[in-house]
């Protein structure tokens, strides 16, 4: 029993590395690591393979468009979200110097 | 690659202009992805509660007003279009790539880049079409009331506001956080519609006096205020125009069904070639699109109420208009609503006692729900690549074979189940969906389907990783 437990977990965490280097793999590594990625495939266990593709073929089934490196402008995550908040802040502005401008010509009149 | 002329290579250009979020380059923490998750998600909840600036009404009628919470889209804010350009842009990427009018190979790696980078482009250039189309179609009062100055800065924020959607999508699908962005707003959109619904505060006067609009709220309420328990609790359970308690029992009932179709799935037998005596399995779920059908019926039906009523309102008199659809204003809501043409036939039926009124719409609606959500799963599977040979290249690459099948038997095998899975697998979603909202679930019958299949895949991802880091912390 509790070598059937330890195998199985040893089997998940070997899966979880292997998914990773074949998804690695397609992008053009050099020959001496590609090589080592085999070897490192070789060894996985089929249940881990198993899940792994399990897991591919459970996310390409939710709703994705961007799966690859693509020529573009890079931007990384923390920029995507601060250019998010500066959006949210100047929207916000615009409506406070609005109602400034309003208040400021109500007075005029 | 073939040295043909390809329709693809138009994108090319404009590559380097497209805002595109860096890979992950390492693996990113399990409470990392959660925070990156989170903070999109605060991001987007606050742009739907973000008033666009300069709008002079939004008292017009509302093209969108039955597709809202499924397109995760508000009324006159910030994130008016909601995930409408970058839903549309994939529904329209999909037909043309499963038509074979793009010719794409999955396999060739500068293909899938420029597939993605068409996608954008088109997502943006929709966001731009609908902002400049929503401005001049008098949604925020006639055009010469905003002035000119305030129609481009409207138009600005609706575009702005489609990037950051598209941005969101992306970051989350890179890798930083769990599932995909567009999930995340719809599930979240609708589970807030069926809590309000369900626990809503708000008091709407009725023949009847005051009523709380929340379905539980206005049964406690009515129990403890009313003389007559029985009466009381027919009301609460049957009252009409409102939320009741029959349609939150209904739509916790999909809920259910939902969940228990989700565990139907065929194992297939697999096992690696090197390490002998390892077995693995590969399952292939009836829900094998997941929601995917759902969410691209919906942006196929809601792009058609937004050109028919735009259409009706300029040419109300034209013989092909009315034949695309009929609007006229509704008693209850004040929104338009279609009264006869392609759009009253593609519109869901009210009720049960509404079907049996008129036969023909309710089957035009349900054959068209069930050929639609089919024919999607179907294409789809092509275009995402999870047919059945995409499926064979990835077990080879990882040296898995079939016992008792040789090698080159994979795919074959694998044809037998895949498109049946995806096609059965649309024509449930479809079928469930029309259950729903013959059953009157709050929200609406896509609504739920498109819930429930989302937070199940969270919480399948949810498991996944936390396997993983356990796996990692064990290791």
């Amino acid at each position: 029993m509790a070598r059937g437990s330890s195998q199985s977990q040893q089997s998940t965490s070997t899966g979880s590395s292997t998914a990773r280097p074949g998804l690695a793999a397609p992008r053009g590594s050099a020959a001496a690591t590609a090589g080592m990625r085999r070897r490192r495939l070789g060894g996985g266990g089929g249940v881990s393979s198993g899940g792994g593709s399990g897991v591919g073929s459970g996310s390409s089934n939710m709703l994705r468009f961007y799966t690859d490196d693509a020529p573009g402008l890079k931007i990384s995550p923390t920029v995507v979200l601060i250019m998010s908040l500066c959006f949210i802040g100047f929207v916000t502005a615009l409506h406070v110097f609005g109602k400034l401008y309003l208040h400021k010509s109500g007075s005029q009149a | 690659m073939g040295g043909g002329f390809r329709v693809l290579h138009l994108v090319r250009p404009f590559l380097a202009f497209l805002p595109e979020v860096q890979s992950a380059d390492r693996k990113v923490p399990f409470r990392e992805k959660v925070i990156y998750t989170v903070i999109s998600l605060f991001i987007f909840l606050v742009c739907s509660q973000l008033p666009l600036y300069g709008i002079h009404s939004t008292t017009g009628a509302d093209p969108f007003y039955w597709m809202r919470v499924i397109l995760a889209s508000n009324r006159g804010t910030v994130m008016e279009l909601g995930i409408t350009p970058i839903v549309t842009s994939g529904l329209v990427m999909q037909l043309l790539a499963g038509s074979k009018i793009i010719e794409v190979d999955n396999n060739v790696r500068e293909d899938r880049a420029l597939l993605n980078g068409a996608q954008k482009l088109l997502g943006i250039l929709i966001a731009i079409g609908e902002a400049v189309a929503y401005v001049l179609s008098g949604m925020y009062g006639p055009v010469g009331q905003l002035g000119v100055g305030n129609a481009i800065l409207i138009i600005l924020q609706l575009f702005f506001a489609g990037i950051i959607v598209i941005c969101l999508d992306e970051l989350l699908q890179k890798g930083y956080g769990l599932g995909s962005g567009i999930s995340l707003f719809i599930a979240t959109n609708i589970c807030e519609s069926i809590i309000w619904k369900a626990f809503s505060p708000t008091t709407i006067n009725t023949g009847r006096g005051a009523e709380f609009e929340g379905a539980v709220i206005a049964l406690f309420h009515m129990l403890i205020t009313k003389s007559n328990k029985v009466a009381a609790l027919r009301q609460a359970f049957y009252r009409q125009n409102l939320p009741n308690v029959t349609n939150l029992l209904a739509t916790v009932l999909i809920f259910l069904i939902v969940i228990y179709f989700q565990g139907f799935r065929v194992v297939l037998p697999v096992r690696s070639k090197n390490a002998r005596g390892q077995q693995g399995s590969y399952p292939i779920k009836l829900f094998y699109t997941s929601n995917m059908p759902i969410i691209l019926q919906s942006a196929l039906v809601s792009n058609l109420y937004f050109i028919s009523q735009l259409l009706y309102r300029k040419f109300s008199g034209n013989f092909f208009v009315n034949l695309l659809g009929q609007w006229k204003e509704s008693e209850y809501s004040g929104q338009s609503i279609p009264v006869s043409g392609l759009a009253y036939l593609i519109t869901a039926p009210a009720s049960f006692s509404d079907m049996a009124a008129h036969p023909f719409h309710a089957l035009f609606y349900i054959v068209f729900m069930l050929t639609a959500c089919a024919l999607f799963s179907k294409t789809w599977i092509e275009v995402s690549g999870s047919s059945a040979r995409d499926v064979a290249k990835q077990l080879k690459e990882q040296q898995m074979v079939m016992p008792g099948h040789r090698e080159s038997n994979l795919q074959k095998e694998l044809n037998r189940y895949i498109p049946t899975a995806a096609a059965f697998g649309g024509v449930c979603i479809g079928a469930l969906t029309v259950l729903a909202d013959f059953m009157g679930a709050i929200g609406s019958g896509t609504g739920i389907l498109l819930a429930v299949t989302i937070i199940y895949q969270y919480f399948e991802t949810f498991e996944k990783e936390k396997a993983s880091e356990l796996g990692f912390f064990g290791f």
